[in-house]
């Protein structure tokens, strides 16, 4: 368990986070999400003790990590595909970092075949890919068969086989029991990955709870209509607290009524209807909506927001 | 879990499953103890291919660079024994250059061992690998003050034996010229040990200026002003100031350690010692105590 109280890190002028509580529970994958410069890998540094928190605390299993007796036994993690000395083998850098805790050697070979990195695991990790980086930090990252897992952005550079065996990876991990938390800023990820989701932007917690809750929680449902007689079905439909919006000549877009009370307006009244879809908002409609207002670096040109003559300067 | 997933799901389990574990965080096996510790830093010395190179042409140099000197030295006694003017030259030098020839190499040793101990370190922040190191032992005092014995071992043992091996080489060649060279006497084995401590220490403090600077130009630049640059400037700016200063440089500890006689302007032994004492003292402090407050 990973418990943030009052976390908060300032570099210079600038607060990365922003004194923010959370809990990531053990047993279930929680994902931790939230665009670039949010303070996603700020915190993340800060739960492994290599960046020191300007204020307020974090625990793993109740101490600080410094305060473990044996590190690398209760958390593993992955910050930084490349936190391996270029020069040296793969083989060799989780010879050293297993040495540190007595960890056999046997222990490393596992790690490598697990990782799939068998192939490569005698070359120099200056040489390898994105991807091959990654599946190192990982390997490293389990070197202890830690209780708790900390990934930061695990899929990035990974291809689709990787991106399959690292989402089948920390659902088993976190079978078994264990706390993973796990950092993205691709919602998509997060939604086929997460059970649970803490989403940060500018440094504060925006929302923390179960994955679901996110998605439902974000907008009520839609439900897409096709009929023939759209005019007819939006005077039926107008009420209190629901909007139609008509998106083509014979789409409209309901807002506010489910669609058993639609087709049951639609079968009174003779309209024909020939299509009836609930529409449910992706993590990623929740994700924007959720963090429209604390994103850091945004997109200067967005489609039609921009005028053309703002475009060059 | 089903068999279907079975094949695609890697198994990260060891002997034994953490969830049979006891919630609370204790962790069940050895943690990182300083001896783990000194032997994960040798496994990093040890295994990267620059160390040995660097390693190697220590060796090279200093044996290089006694047989040279040998060489050298046998010429200047033959040229003495028939010129007398040189002959003057060669008595005001005290007599017995050849005790000093396997040495002859010490300064380009210590910008070597001293470049080594920047890189071991700067090269960790320069990488990424201090998140690994410092991750793996987040109290990261161990993890420096192993580093350092082995970097301060590495030097003495590396230099001490290049040493050996330089007179060893000198022998026979002085041989040839009718000079005795005694790697037994005790001025031969005082020279022998004094520089290779040196060395040592000269690697210690580019080590802290690794871990302080964590930028391997800056820190091997910083390395190579005190040692080689600051000297010179010392002697090239007039004033007594300069000049006493000059004495308390960490490389002019060396002379006065070694000297038969004291010599002129420099230190007694006992305050050389003190003073290249305090030189990799003060810096392999302020370098462990900054390093656990900062950020990695």
């Amino acid at each position: 368990m990973i418990e943030a109280r009052g976390l908060t890190k300032v570099y210079g002028d600038k607060t990365a986070v922003a004194g923010v509580n959370f809990t990531v529970e053990a047993g279930r994958v929680t994902g931790f999400l939230g665009p670039n410069g949010a303070g996603k890998s700020t915190t993340m540094r800060m739960i492994m003790g290599l960046d020191r928190p300007t204020s307020g605390s974090v625990t793993v299993n109740g101490s600080p990590l410094a305060g473990h007796a044996a590190p690398l036994r209760d958390v593993g993690a992955l910050l930084d595909a490349k936190a391996v000395h270029t020069s040296r083998s793969a083989y060799n850098h989780l010879l050293a970092m297993a040495a540190t805790h007595s960890i056999p050697k046997k222990r490393v070979h596992e790690v490598i075949e697990m990782t799939g990195l068998a192939e490569v695991a005698k070359k120099k990790v200056g040489g390898f890919s994105l991807g091959m980086g990654q599946r190192l930090g990982i390997a490293a990252a389990l070197l202890g068969n830690p209780q708790t897992v900390i990934l930061d952005e695990p899929v990035n550079g990974l291809d689709p086989e990787g991106v399959v065996w690292v989402r089948n990876l920390v659902k088993y991990l976190a079978s078994e029991g264990r706390t993973v938390f796990l950092s993205s800023h691709l919602m998509s990820e997060m939604a086929v990955t997460a059970d649970h989701l803490i989403v940060i932007g500018r440094g504060k917690i925006i929302a923390d709870a179960p994955i679901q809750e996110i998605i439902t929680g974000q907008g009520q449902g839609r439900t897409r209509v096709r009929t023939d007689q759209p005019d007819r079905l939006m005077q039926l439909l107008a009420g209190t607290g629901v909007s139609v919006e008509a998106r083509e000549r014979e789409l409209l877009e309901v807002t506010g009524l489910d669609p058993r009370q639609i087709a049951t307006a639609a079968l009174e009244n003779h309209v024909m209807i020939y299509e009836l879809t609930p529409l449910q908002a992706s993590l990623e409609e929740a994700y924007m909506e959720l963090t429209k207002d604390e994103v850091e670096y945004h997109s200067l040109i967005t489609t039609g927001a921009v005028p053309v003559e703002a475009g060059g300067n | 879990m089903s068999s279907t997933t079975v094949e695609s799901t890697p198994s990260p389990r060891g002997a034994e499953t953490p969830a049979q574990r006891s919630g609370d965080g204790s962790s069940s096996g050895p943690g990182p103890s300083f001896l783990r510790v000194l032997n994960s830093e040798f496994i990093k010395f040890r295994t990267l291919l620059s160390t040995l190179i660097l390693l190697g042409s220590t060796v090279v140099v200093m044996v290089g660079f006694g047989a040279l000197s040998a060489w050298g030295t046998g010429q200047f006694s033959q040229a003495a024994a028939q010129d007398p003017e040189a002959g003057a030259r060669f008595a005001a030098q005290g007599g017995d250059l050849a005790v000093s020839v396997p040495t002859s190499g010490i300064a380009f040793a210590q910008l070597i061992l001293g470049s080594l101990g920047v890189l071991l370190m700067s090269s960790e922040f320069t990488t990424g690998m201090a998140r690994s190191t410092f991750a793996a032992v987040p109290k990261r005092t161990p993890a420096f003050a192993a580093k350092l014995v082995v970097v301060v071992l590495t030097s003495f043992v590396i230099t001490a034996a290049s040493t050996l091996v330089a007179g060893f080489v000198s022998v026979p060649i002085l041989d040839n010229y009718g000079l005795g060279l005694d790697l037994g006497s005790s001025q031969s084995v005082k020279l022998l040990v004094v520089n290779s401590i040196y060395v040592a220490a000269v690697a210690a403090i580019g080590m802290a200026l690794g871990t302080l600077i964590r930028n391997s130009a800056g820190g091997i630049m910083s390395l190579v002003g005190l040692f080689f640059v600051a000297p010179i400037a010392f002697q090239l700016i007039p004033g007594d100031f300069f000049v006493e200063a000059r004495k308390y440089l960490p490389g002019n500890t060396v002379e006065p350690l070694t000297a038969v006689e004291h010599l002129p302007d420099t230190l007694e032994a006992w305050q050389a010692g003190l003073v290249l004492g305090a030189w990799v003292v003060v810096p392999v402090l302020l370098a462990g105590i900054l390093l656990k407050k900062r950020d990695v």
